[in-house]
This record gives structure tokens, C-alpha cells and sequence, in this order.
């Protein structure tokens, strides 16, 4: 861990440009969505059905004759703002559960840890159908089923990161001198792992967007007529045939936003510590 | 949703798709409690470290034995309180059930029990090594799971071996040309493959090479329905392999073994094949072992686009028709590979150093 | 397997009806593949209730009554029965020589078997409350008789339709459950959620109306897989590897124009699909409220862009094509689309642009059900109505609509269901109190719908209709189309002879596959 780090200045390199350029088209797209859509995404009979793309309808028409442009960009909202609002929630749950555990003293250790081990032990596609059928349907549940399912991935990151700090002799330092546990957490061992944790959430951040579309696509995510792009391909994976555009469009703009953050995930980390770019190894 | 995802040590973290999994007794273990005693340094340590693996081994089991009971009464618990019962389920179609015989089916199915007694009653016989039998068309739970075991295994298997063959050389290429375009290029081509929905490819999949160009059936479980499946799933994993490869040849490439050996003369091929190559296979295989637990039982999706009749197609089913015993079965089978295979390989760190080997 | 010892056990004694079958068989022995999206349940038709599970129980067993395209009852294993004055008590005349798979002799007593068992309360059948306030059923010779408790006017209906199949009792002679029958399939293999095996029944003797062929199938074999996703069986089908599926609703359409593919519709499927209110909750307890949302849907549209075209508008609280159905006097009967009317009525209860109405829209996923539901919620807002559509799994669905019945008090609700039967009394079970998802209605309809069940005939009909008109005036239910699930079959050209029955029944026995 505390191997002497290798820094030589250069580029930023072309994967992280890659990603940092996909997100930032993503991200502008979804912002600017409402000005960028040329037709309301939800209006019916915009154009014919099923229309191949043209120059009037970029990406053509879905089932309903709606522009499927307007709707991918419209999703870009939706999908960035699922992401979002999951690894934050999932972050913040997990996160607390890996400090807590390894600051809170030995047997709330075991405790937790044993949670962490039998939260991961559950199939979480199930755990997901569960819990969607559990809470109802809709956009907010969608996005707590799937927050809930990134609490063990998140809780466990932070646990390793706060043990690996927990060896630091600062935090002996620390403790000697008397401070407790809660302050030490948040003064600092938070802003020793708070850059990586960062880059775990970046990553979090595009599985969310996939399981997003997932659970779409089982059609118990977002509802229609909402132009999430796992609903728009969940609807329209039939006309796979006839108007393959309705699956190809908001399929490629999953790959893209995804690709975009694990990209730029990937190439932050190993920024930030090169070093970290090897496997871990058993009790190295 | 989708398919379940790549368990990996912490800090490889996972730039991959779903939850970067991260598998915590392995690791967790190893760090913050008594992991396993390092390897013996000298003959009279011996004994010393054969009473302490078995320790080990014998906690491990505990603990593992206690994950799956926790599990079973979990499930258990939470298939209960979502909406919907069994009889609600089945009668959907067919509402000419009067109300009163649906009562009596429930009473039947002893669903009219408090939750916590069904759970109990299932936990017991979960400890007797019976799974139950199911509520629709009544099979024996574990007959069923039996049956599409080797189904599950074989393209979890096959999956995994697609990813292993493409994602070792592509790591490979990446690690040798490292901060080189190449490098760049291989991983970006990597992270490609698991940035695409399963489902999504799989209906492409199945879109060019089923329909298009007639090359593989569409839907069954035989040898050549395998193709299809195992290729997407492969494709979806390639780049867990190739990050592992990459940087686990990146760190070798800096030990001094390899510096010595190529001071020694050696060509520079075999120092690559032969002494960084092998020894960072090893953890690759402890990662792939890790996906493999979660690829069994979290292939639901794939299964189901490609018809394959293994045991995630019979979860999901199960999970629309309430099917608890059903459920609880696939959760047990699921949480008991994830767990067994945790457990071995925490075992296996024990008695296998990898630094061992690189002497 | 022990279907398959049994088949092995089985004396080839096809003689006696060589020479009808011969007549019209091909000359190349042929097999059938179709591809379901879901398998059976189980074979045990006593216990099963998923018409996917039907579907395949009804090739292998056969009922005692039959019935034609237009709802007449006809004989089947039964060659006859008479009625009492009182209309309680049926007997029954079996057919003699009628031969199960295994080759035991179907009789009398086999029938009585069925009904005790179906009735058992260790059976638990889910359709044993469709058999009627059975009191007894008494065995002579070959006739059996069935004594009821009070008269129960479904009952032949029910007997003529594919939940009541018959099995023989060697069915359940060994440890382990054995679908044998004395349909036109037998049972060879079955490997659950991935294919079933039947081949034809040598033996086989049709009685049903729907059929022309006699005697055995002309096909030999029939393999049944499930291939769960519908892009996946549509392309099994264009590519050959299968010769029938249940298409996807959106090529079903593309397919129907195509030479190469053939699309069936189940037009007897007794299917009906209408919108429901919780209509204890204000303002949907006010019928003219009731009223305008049903005047806001476009039917049209759910039918022609929703189902692609492939099913019909619907005006009856039944299917079309069932007893004592008229889907005139249903429509005068109930509301038609006039969205402008429905604005009036709306604002003259109140609401309008400065107040508008909210509901939710309840509904499960189902293939044309959700492009239905989105035009629906574009039909509300043009009235003014803001509608949030909910979907659920169907389980939950049920479940949370048996909750919203309940309840006086609440979000007000529209919602969606299909129902299914070979007679219109599922009324009954609809619509009397507490009624499925506790939707039943009041004091006076549970009378009504009682009373139906107490005749036959023309007064049957007039009390039938009666309840319809009261549900259509008082807006309880808005028809929306029929069929609505499960009701199309697609398949290659050279498939010759396939027919859909009554509840969406598969007919194999004229199917022909030319090269």
C-alpha cells in the first residue's frame, strides 16, 4: 500500500480523454435536454409510425409516431438522474456502514461485517424484483431498489479503505491524543479516503444506469410513458424486426454514458494512485 | 436486472458493469481480523500452521454454515412481505376461484401461518436438507434446482472461459505496451464489452447470428445453443479478466525476480510467458472463481433471452408466481455457492502464498 | 418416464379406427414444433388454473361435453344427459369402448372419480366452485348422475370447456401423478420450463364440433417448448427451428400480410378486456364522473395502434360470442367515445382546466395492454383527467387492487383487468360481493347474479342481460376490446389446419404439415 509511487508528468491519456468527452456530451445533453429535443418526448403522432430515421426525425419514430430523439435525449435526464440519486444514497448508507464498522469498536466490526457478507450472499436481480414488488413501481422505487443494491458493494469499499487508514500511525496519533472516534471520522480518515471513495461512486454510478435499464426492461422501473431508456427498450424490443432504430438508439446511448464513466472511473483511479492498479493481494 | 457482477478485491474496484463485487469474507477477513497464518518460514513453524489452518478451516465452515441459515430466514422473510401471494398469483388468470376455496388453498399451503412460523418451518427444513416442494405443479424444489444445475454450470463455465480467452491476451497486450496506445486502446475496447446491457446484446446476438446469418439455434439448451450464450456472457466479462491480467502482469513486471531474470539473458518471451504470466494467472483464477459463484446464479436474464433452462430461468419464474419454496431454493443454492466459494478461496490464500512461487 | 413405460406397454390397437385415420393422413409421418412463452404449471388438470397449463392438459384429456362455435352444447365423452323438471339433476350416458392411453377402459366410474376428486378438499382444485353446489353424483351402469344442491344453469357450459377435462384414474395410480387421458396426444416426455413431448393418439375418437378429422391426429408427434423471450420466438419462427409460436403482438401484424407465415386469432377465446373504477372512492362514486372517463377513451385507437389491429372493440361486461351476448344492445347500453360530452360532464361535477381531476392508472404488464394504457392516459389528459400510470407484476397487481376495492377512501383509481370464461357467468365471480379483488357491487346485484345461475334458457338470457345493462348504465365497467392475452398463434406457411377454441384452446387434430 505504501509503496513509493512512480509519478511521471504526462498527457492526460487518450482513455481518460475519451471518457471525460463522452461524459461531458452526456451530461450537457441531459441538461440541455428540454432545449436540445426538437418535439415534446411524450407527444403522440409527431410523425408517422414507426418511421425510419430522417432528417426530420433524427433517430426515426417509435410505436406511437413519438420523435425517438427528442426521447433518448429526454432519457439522458432521467437515466444521469436514477445514477445519481442512487450512488449518492448508496453511498452514503454504504459508506457509513464501512466507517462505522471499522471505527466503531470489535463486536459492531463483527456485526457489520457478517450484514456486508449476507447482504452480498443475496441474487440481487431478485432482491430488485423483491423489493420493486415490495415498495410499487415508479421512478423514485426503481431508484431505492437500486441505491439498496449498491449499499454492500459501497459499504464494504469503505470499510477497506477506513482499516487501511486505521493502520496509519496518524490515527494512533490521533487516538492517543485523545480524540474520539467520531471526530477522528470525519476530520480525518473522511479526507484520506474521500478521493477515492470519488472514484468508487464513479463507477457505481454507471452500474446504476445499467440496472436502471435492467429493471426497466423486466418493466418494473420507470413507467411508461417516461422515455427511460431501458422502458423505451423495453417497449420497443419487439419492433426489433420491423424498426430496429427504437432498440439501436437508446441502446447505444446506454453504452456511450456507461462506457463514459467506467472510462473516466478507471483512468481516476489510476491517477490517483498507480499503484492501486494491482490486484490486491492476501494480507500484502 | 442485470446480470450479476464481478467480484473482485477492493481496490480493483470495478470500472466494470453492476455491482463491482466485492467479495467480503475473502478479503475483508485477511485485513481487518485474524486472517491466516502466513506460510511456514521454517520446518518447526509447521505444526504451528497445520493447527492454525485447521482452525481456519474449521471457522470458515462455521461461518458459512451461519451465512446461509442467516440467509434462508432473510429470504424467507422478505419474499413473504412483498404483495402478492402464491394463490393471488396462480388465480390471476383464472378468477372463477371463489374466494373460499382460494382461503382453503392458502390453508393448504399453510400460508395462513404467521410469517415467522412459514420461515421457521422452512429454515427447519432447509437444516434437514429439505428444500420443499413447489406450490405450482408440485416438484420437488430440489429435484428441479438438481436438474439445471449442470445447465447453469456448463454456460457459467463457458462463459467464463470466453472471457478467460479473450481477456488474458487483451490484458496481456495492454500490460506489455503499458501507458502505450495500445495499452489504451485494448482496455478501452475491454470496458466497451461490459458497458452494453446483457439483454440488449443479447437480442442482437440472436438478431444477426440466429436470424440474419442462420448460424446458431435460437432457443434450447444443447451444444450449440451454447454458442450465443456464452459469447455474450463472455463479452460482458472480458473486461473484468483483462483489468485483472493487466495489472496483475504490471505489478509482476516490477518485481526484481524479473528484473533478474532478465539480467540473467532470458528471452524476453519467456520471462513474460513463463515468469509473470503464470504466477499473475493465479490471481486471476482466484477473481474468476469469485465471478463464477454470482455468474450461476445471476445469469437470470441471459438465461431467459437464450431460453436456456438452468436455474435462473426458474427463479425469475418463481419470483412472478410467488413461488416461495421455489424462491427460498434458489436463494439457498445461490448464497450457498457464493459462500462456499468464498470460503475456499480464503482457504486457499492460506495455503497458498502467490509469493511463494515467485522465488 | 412412466409415461413413457406406458406408452411402451401400450397395445398398438389402432385397427379399429385404421381406416378412418388412414383416409386423410399424409404420407409423411410428421411432427410439430410450437414455441410458448411460458410453460404448463402442471398436468393435473384438478390442480392447475393457467390457460398455459390448460392448453396442454386439454390435448390429453377430453370432457364430457362438447361445445360448437356459436356457445351450443354438444355431446362429447358423455353421448347424451337429460335434465330434471327441477333442473337439479343431470344424467349422464358414457360412451362405451372409450380407451385411455395406457389402454384401460374410460367409463362411467372414471367420471365419477373426476368430480369426487376435483371436489375433494384435499385436491384443493382451483375450479372446484365451478362445478356447481354438486350434492351427489350416483354411478349406474353407464350412466352417471349428478344430483345439485340448487339449480345451476353454467354447468353444461362448464363441462364443455377445457377445465373440466377427464382424466383416467390410472392418472394417479402411481406414487407419482401421470397425465393419462383419452385426448388426441399422450404424454411421452416432459422437462419442465423447456419442451414437453406428446405424440398422437392412435386410438383417438373426436367428438368435438370444432374438429372435421375423426379419428387420430395426422400429425405424429407435437413438441411444445417455451422460449420465454419474444424476440427469441419470433425468430425461431422466421428461421425455421420452430413451425408455430405465440408471436409478439407487434410482427403478429407484419406477419398476417406476409405469404410465408400464417397468424391465428382465437376468436372463441371468451376474452374481455374492460376498465374498472374504485368507484367507493370520490369523485369516481358519482357515475357521470364514471361515465366521462369512459366516454374519454378511444377504443378504436386501443384496438387498431395498441393491439396492432388484431383484436376487436368490445361492448359487453363479457366477451363477445358468449351466451345471452348482444354487443348492440351493449353498446346502446353503454358509453361511446365523445370527448367533449365528457368535458361537460366532468365541469358539471366540478372539475375542469383550473381543477383538474388526478387519478391513477392501475394496471399489469401485458403485451398491447401498455401501448394501450399510454393512449388512454393521452385520452384522459384530453379531457382534462391527469392519470399516472402504475404498472405491476401481476401478482402484485392483484394483491394491491384486492386493497384499493377495499377502501372507501383514497387516491380515486381507474384500472384494467381481463377476464375469461365459456359462459358469462364469471359475472358471478367478478361482480358479486366481495367479488374478485373485492370488486363486488351491492346487496341487489349478489341477488341478480344469483339468480342467473338459478335458470336456463331465455330466462337465463333476460336476467344476464339485465346485469350487463345495469353494469354498462351505471358505468361499473367500461368494455374496452377483446380478445386481450395469449390469443394469437403465428406459423409457417406449411402449417395447414390449426384451430383456436373456446378459452384459447389449441386444436391440433387437423393440422397437416406439407414440405
Amino acid at each position: 500500500m505504501n509503496a513509493p509511487v512512480r509519478r511521471r508528468r504526462r498527457r492526460l491519456p487518450l482513455n481518460v480523454l475519451l471518457g471525460l468527452g463522452l461524459a461531458t456530451i452526456v451530461v450537457a445533453v441531459a441538461v440541455l435536454a428540454p432545449v436540445i429535443a426538437p418535439f415534446d418526448p411524450m407527444r403522440m403522432a409527431a410523425g408517422p409510425r414507426l418511421a425510419a430515421p430522417s432528417l426530420a426525425h433524427l433517430f426515426g419514430t417509435d410505436e406511437f409516431g413519438r420523435d425517438l430523439f427528442s426521447r433518448v435525449v429526454r432519457g439522458a435526464h432521467l437515466s444521469l438522474g436514477i445514477g445519481l440519486a442512487a450512488v449518492v444514497a448508496g453511498l452514503a448508507v454504504g459508506g457509513l456502514i464501512g466507517l462505522v464498522a471499522a471505527f466503531a469498536g470489535r463486536l459492531v466490526e463483527a456485526v457489520l461485517l457478517r450484514v456486508i457478507d449476507l447482504l452480498y450472499s443475496f441474487p440481487d436481480t431478485l432482491i430488485a424484483l423483491a423489493l420493486v414488488a415490495f415498495l410499487g413501481p415508479g421512478l423514485v422505487n426503481a431508484t431505492i431498489a437500486i441505491a439498496v443494491s449498491l449499499v454492500p458493494f459501497y459499504a464494504r469499499v469503505a470499510y477497506s479503505l477506513a482499516v487501511a487508514e486505521r493502520a496509519k500511525p496518524y490515527v494512533e496519533a490521533a487516538r492517543l491524543a485523545g480524540i474520539g472516534s467520531g471526530r477522528l471520522v470525519r476530520v480525518h480518515v473522511m479526507p484520506n479516503i474521500g478521493q477515492s471513495l470519488i472514484v468508487m461512486a464513479t463507477l457505481g454510478f454507471s452500474s446504476a444506469i445499467l440496472s436502471a435499464a435492467g429493471l426497466s426492461f423486466l418493466g418494473l422501473g420507470v413507467q411508461p410513458p417516461s422515455p427511460e431508456w431501458g422502458a423505451i427498450l423495453a417497449s420497443g424490443r419487439n419492433y426489433i424486426t420491423k424498426a430496429p432504430w427504437i432498440l439501436i438508439f437508446p441502446g447505444l446511448a446506454i453504452c456511450m454514458t456507461v462506457l463514459a464513466f467506467n472510462l473516466l472511473g478507471d483512468s481516476l483511479r489510476d491517477l490517483a494512485d498507480p499503484r492501486r492498479t494491482a490486484p490486491q493481494r492476501a494480507g500484502a | 436486472m442485470r446480470e450479476k457482477v464481478a467480484a473482485q478485491p477492493p481496490d480493483e474496484g470495478g470500472g466494470t458493469r453492476g455491482l463491482p463485487l466485492t467479495r467480503p469474507s475473502g478479503t475483508l477477513s485477511r485485513k481487518g481480523r485474524g486472517g491466516p497464518p502466513s506460510r511456514p518460514r521454517r520446518q518447526t513453524d509447521v505444526e504451528t500452521w497445520v493447527a492454525g489452518m485447521i482452525t481456519l478451516i474449521a471457522r470458515r465452515i462455521a461461518t458459512a454454515f451461519m451465512t446461509i441459515l442467516a440467509v434462508v430466514v432473510l429470504s424467507g422473510l422478505l419474499v413473504h412481505v412483498v404483495p402478492g401471494d402464491p394463490v393471488t398469483a396462480m388465480m390471476a388468470q383464472s378468477v372463477t376461484a371463489s374466494p373460499e376455496v382460494m382461503a382453503e388453498m392458502r390453508s393448504q399451503l399453510g400460508l395462513d401461518l404467521p410469517v415467522w412460523q412459514q420461515v421457521a418451518r422452512y429454515a427447519g427444513g432447509v437444516l434437514t436438507g429439505d428444500l420443499g416442494t413447489t406450490i405450482r405443479g408440485n416438484e420437488p424444489v430440489a429435484r428441479l434446482l438438481l436438474e439445471r444445475l449442470p445447465n447453469t454450470f456448463i454456460l457459467a463455465a463457458s462463459g467464463l472461459g470466453v472471457a478467460l480467452v479473450l481477456g488474458v491476451p487483451l490484458g496481456f497486450i495492454a500490460a506489455i505496451n503499458r501507458g502505450r496506445l495500445a495499452d489504451t486502446a485494448v482496455m478501452i475496447i475491454a470496458v466497451l464489452g461490459v458497458s452494453i446491457p446483457g439483454f440488449w446484446l443479447g437480442l442482437a446476438m440472436i438478431q444477426i447470428f440466429s436470424l440474419k446469418l442462420g448460424w446458431f439455434p435460437v432457443a434450447g439448451t444443447n451444444a450449440r445453443n451454447l454458442v450465443l450464450p456464452a459469447l455474450t456472457l463472455g463479452l460482458i466479462y472480458c473486461a473484468l479478466v483483462a483489468r485483472m491480467t493487466r495489472s496483475a502482469l504490471i505489478e509482476i513486471l516490477a518485481e526484481d525476480y524479473i528484473r533478474t531474470a532478465r539480467a540473467r539473458g532470458l528471452r524476453e518471451r519467456e520471462v513474460l510467458l513463463v515468469h509473470a504470466l503464470k504466477p499473475a494467472l493465479i490471481s486471476i483464477v482466484t477473481v474468476v472463481g469469485l465471478v463464477f459463484a454470482y455468474l450461476m446464479g445471476g445469469q437470470v436474464i441471459i438465461e431467459n433471452v437464450f431460453s436456456w433452462n438452468g436455474i435462473g430461468r426458474l427463479a425469475i419464474q418463481a419470483m412472478l408466481q410467488r413461488d416461495y419454496p421455489m424462491i427460498q431454493g434458489f436463494i439457498v443454492v445461490f448464497a450457498t455457492s457464493v459462500v462456499v466459494v468464498s470460503m475456499s478461496l480464503d482457504i486457499l490464500y492460506g495455503i497458498l502464498d502467490p509469493r511463494m512461487r515467485q522465488r | 418416464m412412466t409415461a413413457l413405460k406406458n406408452m411402451l406397454k401400450m397395445p398398438v390397437a389402432a385397427a379399429l379406427l385404421a381406416g378412418t385415420a388412414l383416409a386423410a393422413q399424409p404420407a409423411v409421418a410428421a411432427g410439430l414444433t410450437v414455441a410458448r412463452s411460458v410453460d404448463a404449471d402442471g398436468l393435473d388438470i384438478h390442480k392447475v388454473s393457467t390457460t398455459q397449463s390448460m392448453q396442454v392438459t386439454n390435448l390429453l384429456f377430453d370432457t364430457l361435453l362438447t361445445m360448437d362455435r356459436s356457445g351450443g352444447i354438444h355431446p362429447g365423452l358423455a353421448s347424451g344427459y337429460t335434465l330434471s323438471e327441477d333442473g337439479k339433476t343431470y344424467v349422464f350416458t358414457i360412451r362405451d369402448g372409450l380407451k385411455c392411453h395406457d389402454g384401460s377402459a374410460f367409463d362411467a366410474a372414471a367420471v365419477k372419480f373426476n368430480i369426487d376428486r376435483a371436489l375433494d378438499p384435499a385436491t384443493v382444485s382451483p375450479n372446484a366452485s365451478s362445478w356447481g353446489p354438486i350434492d351427489s353424483v350416483a354411478v349406474e351402469g353407464s350412466t352417471v348422475t349428478v344430483t345439485m344442491k340448487s339449480p345451476y344453469g353454467p354447468f353444461t357450459a362448464f363441462l364443455a370447456g377445457m377445465q373440466s377435462g377427464l382424466m383416467c384414474p390410472s392418472s394417479v395410480a402411481g406414487a407419482e401423478f401421470t397425465p393419462i387421458g383419452t385426448g388426441p396426444f399422450k404424454l411421452v416426455s416432459w422437462t419442465r420450463n423447456d419442451r414437453i413431448e406428446l405424440a398422437a393418439n392412435p386410438d383417438y375418437v373426436n367428438f368435438s364440433p370444432l374438429i372435421e378429422n375423426p379419428g387420430k391426429p395426422h400429425l405424429d408427434t407435437l413438441t411444445i417448448m417455451v422460449v420465454p423471450e419474444a424476440v427469441a420466438r419470433m425468430a425461431a419462427l422466421r428461421s425455421g427451428e420452430v413451425d408455430m409460436v405465440e408471436p409478439s403482438l407487434e410482427e403478429a401484424a407484419d406477419l398476417k400480410d406476409d405469404d410465408a407465415f400464417k397468424v391465428y386469432a382465437a376468436d372463441l377465446s371468451g376474452q374481455q378486456v374492460f376498465a374498472a373504477f374504485t368507484w367507493k372512492i370520490a369523485p369516481l362514486d358519482n357515475p357521470n364522473v364514471r361515465k366521462a372517463i369512459g366516454m374519454a377513451m378511444n377504443r378504436d385507437a386501443y384496438a387498431t395502434i395498441g393491439f396492432e389491429g388484431l383484436v376487436d372493440v368490445a361492448n359487453c361486461p363479457v366477451a363477445p360470442n358468449l351466451f345471452a351476448t348482444d354487443e348492440e344492445k351493449c353498446a346502446s347500453w353503454g358509453v361511446s367515445y365523445d370527448p367533449e360530452a365528457a368535458k361537460a360532464l366532468l365541469a358539471e361535477a366540478g372539475y375542469g382546466p383550473d381543477k383538474p381531476l388526478k387519478v391513477k392508472l392501475l394496471v399489469h404488464k401485458l403485451q398491447g395492454w401498455d401501448q394501450m394504457h399510454q393512449i388512454m392516459q393521452q385520452d384522459l389528459a384530453a379531457i382534462g383527467v391527469e392519470a399516472e400510470i402504475e404498472t405491476r407484476e401481476v401478482a402484485a397487481f392483484f394483491d394491491y387492487m384486492g386493497t384499493v376495492n377495499g377502501k372507501a377512501e383514497g387516491e380515486p383509481a381507474v384500472w384494467t383487468m381481463g377476464m375469461s370464461g365459456a359462459d358469462p357467468d364469471y359475472l358471478y365471480f367478478l361482480w358479486k360481493q366481495p367479488g374478485f379483488t373485492n370488486m363486488g357491487l351491492s346487496d341487489t346485484m349478489d341477488a341478480e347474479l344469483e339468480a342467473q345461475r338459478a335458470l336456463s334458457g331465455d330466462a337465463r338470457a333476460a336476467k344476464v342481460q339485465e346485469i350487463q345493462q345495469y353494469l354498462l348504465e351505471n358505468a361499473y365497467a367500461v368494455p374496452l376490446v377483446s380478445p386481450g392475452w395469449g390469443w394469437l398463434m403465428a406459423s409457417t406457411a406449411k402449417v395447414d389446419g390449426f384451430k383456436m377454441g373456446h378459452m384459447v384452446t389449441l386444436l391440433f387434430n387437423d393440422v397437416t404439415v406439407t414440405e
